[in-house]
């Protein structure tokens, strides 16, 4: 039992993983002037440190692999306690804790290298730079909590990073309506998340998810499924729901996804380390941590709800970014599209797979969302695609690395997208052939959408100093005006330096999960309790064939004969005419909520404000009357007879003591000493009449 | 078991090293520093009580964990409870040196510096002692001290007149409290109060007690006998009034829950809603509503931040009496816990006030205008302060309160009895949150006519943020503390 008491011991000291960037942010918070250098410095170096702690715990979990167990460390600790009520917060260490922190420190240590880069020549620097580690402090947080309580607060902090780094550039209208959508969104999730932690805690009367003796909520998941809850479901289901629809909102799952694409008019390196690597992920974190509730409801129809949200979302969003022309926006509807097969990975029961496909896809999505600000800053602040073209002779390194991460994405044979969506694809097919279909479906999207990306991006010729830039809505700021004829350039290489790590791991990173090695080594590390599914040779030749025939069909329609101006149309648009426009405009979707929910929400706005004003107003209104009230009675009898008219009647004129004793004899003190008086009688009376 | 010389020696060792200190800051005064500027030797005398305090914190710290001695009958008690409140005053007498170090105290700093030493004296023996006769000389000892120095501004009408009124009020008080004294000696027999309830309640006694409350309660500043408080906290210097506000407030609530619930344990009759009976729990519930009410309502209209932060105070003293009527373990660990947030989050925001008033012009609230501006780190420290007194999680001052109003409901758990307090409580936290913003919008939102920044010395903002940070901890991390509070009551309980 050694190895546990050392796992226990390192649990004790998770918490230090996300204090060092709390504390870089805090000192970024007191600087008096802004000061990029040690700015830049705290950030990556409290991240550095964090990552350092986060792998120690991460290869002291790999010894663990061996049992038929899951080695955990715990470490609880009574926050207040209040008569016999106890509320505890704590740290846990396990596969899944660590291996999610060594990729958040890892993955966001070189987001932030390039963000120094991307954010050169911004003023606010420190400012985000005290935002970024401030994030990184919430994440980990979130990651290493033991505690609903703890994990919902973090929860709650990361949206709030996320709030002020969509809108750092504030100033821009589409930036504010974007921060404004985000934080709406998302919270309409964590109303049920929360929901989800009452009733938990309801029933089993903890909010630890773990405990040494076997009374966490998670350990007493499994009693929780014989139990009535709502809607024909067992408690565990509806817990489970509740909990989902929390993942949804911050994992933007349809039909909360709305605020994902919006999310990109943030800086780059916050859509890279936000939007596409860790924040959307704690969604699916936050369901593989609290697994043991799902697998309880199982019976439920929870699972495959899941798997079903997942499912459409995979599809929905990959048929969007098939029509977009941003950059980001692409990769934004990409990162959907792919969280949508984590969940649905999840609700197939897949546990491993869900989580594998999150750490793969957090490296070369971090990967790709870093080339593309690589992209923009080299094209001078260019976000659209057909404005660029022939990108791969003016920036090669950028070019060979954005080449791993489409490859990783497009599930390139051998790479590491590949491997983790073909685990995703293996466990939806033994579980459900439909969505498996459509989720094959999806894949192929993907090789297309993202080789149509890389010819109108990297191939043909430079298009973007053919016009007049004072059209496009995308520039960051004034940089990027006037620049707009220029060739773009290579990033420096604080820049290329991190996408260059990451395209290793992008490429490398799936061998862990492969069938090949010990019959999947992460299988074995996260979940060494359950056997990984079985191998099905149809979904791996599916899922390379669809892959490949996505990569040829997007050389068919885009490669053969690129774009010669940034006004051609799209090849794709003359093809299929309406229904890409209809693609290219998310399928109105926001459209909709407009004329629906959004409408609804400002009627009953109107209604509420109407009573509001009548009632609510009319109490507070009254209560702030009679505190009013009193303070003047108090102001005339106390303050303006006793004490300033005597004070403005002494100090105005007189100099002299004696006169203050007169005014004292004039009955001041007397007057004090009544009240006083009155008082004595006043308890006597309370004391003696009751 | 008798008390050698030795022994008592050892237990007041921390009182007599301060008593040294005082006279060697007179020696030096009048001494060596008779030609020095009043700005240097404001420094040095300073210096000199702060070592002093340090030296006394040492024998204390000392002596922690080594059990309890009840010396002469009780009349001096060394155990860690009482250790520990010796220990805080000891560090918000420091740090109300530490502020008057950039005041200008006038003439007299030897005096300054050495009353407030003997003043910390009688504070220290108000919470080592469990003897009536000793604690009526104490509370005269340090009530002394605190009438001479808020008489400190020499030259300002209003000090003086502060002064006096605090001293006139103040000495009836006192003749209340000897008299409650003698009868409860009278009627008893005993000074000692672990002896003092043998039996029930008898009209006489409770006479008594009636007038040890006032005397108590004019110690505290509570509704109706509180009218002194605003006066003297305005005239006083502002060191002097963080002083009566925070030093001799965490004293006189030590000894008087001693007094209630050990001495008068019981005497409490019944503050539950449709039980009342007659008892101390009655007359507090009493006084509580009136001066939460009173001090949070005048607070609104005050004008200057002193003022105000006097009402406040009442309003606290209020909120107090709310744990004391829950009474038991959990109430007097509430009430504990409370005075240490208050005094600390107190001491801070009239440091603050302290170092900026001088610079500002004034202590009125539109002297504060833009200061977040001017002076953005004691700005910061004065929200943190502010907000804790408000009640705003996530610090120390919110857990202060719900503990408190946890205890009240929590002692008749199944009637809530105690509801009625703790509703009239949270309403009135409400109304406070009202006065306490105002002062944070002129901190932060007011322009302000004069833009040059204010720099304060380090040593000052260093200390300032340490209390910030104990008074956030305080509210981040409350258990240690806590149960810390909750051992060493129940081994007195």
């Amino acid at each position: 039992m050694e190895h546990a008491e050392h796992l226990n011991h390192l649990a004790s000291q998770q918490w230090l993983i996300p204090f060092f960037p709390l504390v870089a942010a805090a000192i970024q918070s007191l600087l008096k002037k802004p000061a990029r250098k040690l700015s830049a410095t705290l950030t990556i170096g409290a991240m550095g440190i964090s990552c350092a702690f986060a792998l120690r715990a991460f290869f002291a979990t790999l010894g663990g692999g061996h049992h038929e167990e899951v080695a955990r460390g715990i470490a609880n600790f009574t926050w207040f306690k209040f008569g016999t009520t106890s509320l505890d917060l704590g740290f846990v260490l396990d596969p899944l804790t660590a291996g999610m922190a060594a990729m958040v420190t890892f993955v966001g240590f070189w987001i932030f290298v390039n963000a120094t880069g991307y954010m050169h020549d911004d003023e606010n620097f420190t400012r985000f730079f005290c935002f970024l580690s401030l994030f990184a402090a919430s994440m980990l947080g979130l990651v290493v909590s033991n505690n609903l309580l703890l994990l919902f607060m973090c929860w709650e902090l990361v949206g709030l990073c996320s709030y002020l780094l969509i809108g750092f550039w504030y100033f821009k209208p589409s930036a504010a309506a974007a921060m404004k959508k985000a934080f709406i969104t998302t919270r309409v999730g964590d109303v049920g998340f929360f929901i989800g932690i009452l009733m938990l805690y309801q029933h089993t009367g903890t909010l630890n998810l773990y405990t040494a003796e076997g009374t966490g909520a998670l350990q007493q998941a499994g009693g929780l499924a014989t139990l009535t809850g709502w809607w024909g479901l067992s408690v565990a289901g509806t817990i489970a729901l509740m909990l989902f629809i929390g993942a949804m909102g911050k994992s933007a799952q349809f039909p909360l996804h709305v605020w994902l694409p919006d999310a990109m008019e943030g800086p780059t390196p916050v859509s890279a380390l936000i939007h596409a690597a860790t924040m959307v992920a704690a969604g699916v974190f936050m369901v593989g941590r609290m697994f043991p509730v799902f697998t309880a409801g199982a019976g439920d129809w929870v699972m495959d709800f899941v798997m079903w949200v997942g499912c459409i979302t995979a599809v929905f969003s990959a048929t969007i970014a098939v029509a977009q022309f941003d950059i980001k926006r692409v990769l934004a509807y990409s990162t959907c599209s792919q969280l949508g097969f984590m969940v649905m990975a999840l609700g197939a029961g897949g546990f491993v797979a869900g989580q594998f496909h999150l750490l793969t896809h957090a490296f070369f999505k971090a990967l790709l969302f870093l080339g593309s600000g690589c992209v923009i800053i080299g094209t001078h602040h260019e976000q659209d695609m057909r404005k660029m073209g022939g990108l791969k002779k003016y920036m090669p390194i950028t070019f060979w690395c954005y080449f791993t991460g489409y490859l990783a994405l497009s599930g390139f044979p051998l790479t590491a997208g590949f491997f983790s969506k073909d685990e995703v694809l293996l466990e939806t097919f033994h579980h459900n052939k439909a969505a498996w279909g459509l989720a094959t479906f999806a894949a192929f999207l993907t090789a297309f959408y993202m080789t149509r990306q890389m010819y109108m991006v990297f191939a043909g010729k430079w298009r973007g100093g053919e016009e007049s830039h004072h059209g496009h809505g995308h520039a960051h700021d004034d940089h990027g005006h006037g620049h707009g004829g220029h060739e773009p350039n290579e990033v420096p290489w604080n820049m290329w330096l991190p996408i260059a790590v990451l395209s290793i791991f992008a490429l490398f990173m799936g061998w862990l999960g492969t069938p090949w090695f010990h019959d999947n080594l992460f299988h074995h590390y996260l979940a060494p309790e359950e056997h990984s599914p079985e191998h099905s040779n149809l979904v791996l030749w599916l899922s390379i064939g669809v892959g490949l025939f996505g990569i040829f069909l997007g050389w068919l329609i885009y490669g053969r004969k690129t774009m010669e101006h940034a006004t051609d149309a799209d090849p794709l648009a003359v093809k299929l005419g309406g229904l890409f426009t209809a693609l290219n405009r998310k399928w109105y979707i926001d459209e909709l909520y407009e004329a629906t929910i959004i409408r609804l929400t400002m009627a009953l706005g109107v209604f509420f404000r109407a009573v509001d004003k009548a009632v609510v107003d009319g109490i507070l209104h009254a209560i702030a009357w009679v505190a009013w009230g009193i303070s003047q009675v108090v102001r005339l009898v106390g303050d303006d007879l006793i004490i300033n008219g005597s004070f403005d009647a002494g100090c105005d004129g007189v100099r002299g003591s004696g006169r203050i004793l007169a005014k004292l004899q004039n009955g001041r003190v007397q007057n004090y000493l009544r009240v006083m008086a009155v008082g004595v009688v006043l308890l006597l009376v309370v004391y003696f009449v009751k | 078991m008798d008390a050698t010389y030795l022994d008592i020696a050892r237990g007041l060792s921390a009182e007599i090293v301060l008593v040294l200190a005082a006279l060697f800051a007179l020696a030096l005064d009048l001494g060596w520093l008779r030609r020095e500027g009043g700005r240097e030797r404001t420094r040095a005398v300073g210096v000199l009580t702060i070592v002093g305090l340090i030296l006394a914190a040492i024998p204390v710290c000392q002596m922690l964990g080594n059990g309890s001695q009840r010396l002469l009958g009780g009349t001096l008690v060394v155990d860690d409870l009482t250790l520990l409140f010796k220990l805080l005053l000891i560090i918000l007498t420091a740090l109300t040196a530490l502020i008057s170090l950039e005041y200008d105290v006038g003439r007299h700093v030897g005096e300054y510096f050495a009353t407030m030493l003997f003043g910390a004296v009688g504070m220290m023996l108000l919470v080592a002692t469990e003897e009536l006769i000793t604690i009526f000389v104490a509370l005269e000892l340090t009530s002394l001290c605190l009438y001479i120095l808020t008489a400190f501004h020499k030259s300002w009408l209003r000090s003086q007149e502060a002064a006096l009124k605090y001293f006139m009020f103040g000495a009836i008080s006192s003749a209340f409290l000897l008299f409650g004294l003698s009868l409860v000696f009278g009627v008893t027999g005993t000074t000692n109060i672990r002896e003092l309830m043998t039996g029930s309640l008898t009209p006489l006694l409770g006479v008594g007690l009636l007038m040890i409350l006032i005397g108590f309660g004019f110690k505290v500043a509570v509704v109706p006998f509180h009218l002194w408080a605003p006066d003297a906290y305005e005239g006083a210097p502002t060191p002097v009034a963080a002083y009566i506000a925070t030093g001799s407030k965490v004293a006189s609530f030590f000894v008087l829950t001693k007094v209630l619930l050990l001495g008068f344990a019981g005497g409490a009759g019944s503050a539950l809603w449709g039980k009342f009976a007659s008892g101390w729990a009655m007359l507090l519930a009493v006084v509580a509503v009136l001066s939460m009410v009173l001090g949070n309502c005048a607070a609104i209209v005050q004008r200057n931040v002193k003022r105000l932060l006097a009402y406040s105070s009442i309003a606290h003293a209020g909120y107090i009496f709310i744990g004391l009527i829950a009474a038991g373990l959990t109430g007097a660990t509430s009430v504990m816990f409370y005075i240490i947030v208050y005094a600390l989050t107190n001491l801070g925001a009239f440091g603050v006030v302290a170092a900026l008033s001088a610079r500002a012009g004034g202590e009125e609230l539109t002297h504060f205008n833009g200061m977040a501006k001017r002076a953005p780190l004691l700005s910061l420290l004065m929200l943190i302060f502010v907000l804790s007194l408000a009640g705003v999680p996530p610090l120390g001052g919110f857990f202060g309160k719900f503990y408190l109003f946890a205890a009240a409901v929590g002692q008749d758990a199944r009637h809530f009895g105690l509801l009625w307090l703790v509703v009239v409580g949270i309403l009135m936290s409400a109304v406070s949150l009202y006065y306490y913003l105002i002062v944070l919008k002129h901190m932060y939102v007011e322009a302000a006519a004069d833009d040059s920044r204010i720099e304060t010395p380090t040593y000052l903002n260093a200390a300032l943020g340490l209390v910030a940070l104990a008074v956030i901890l305080l509210g981040v991390f409350p258990q240690p503390t806590l149960t810390l509070l909750n051992s060493l009551l129940s081994r007195v309980l």
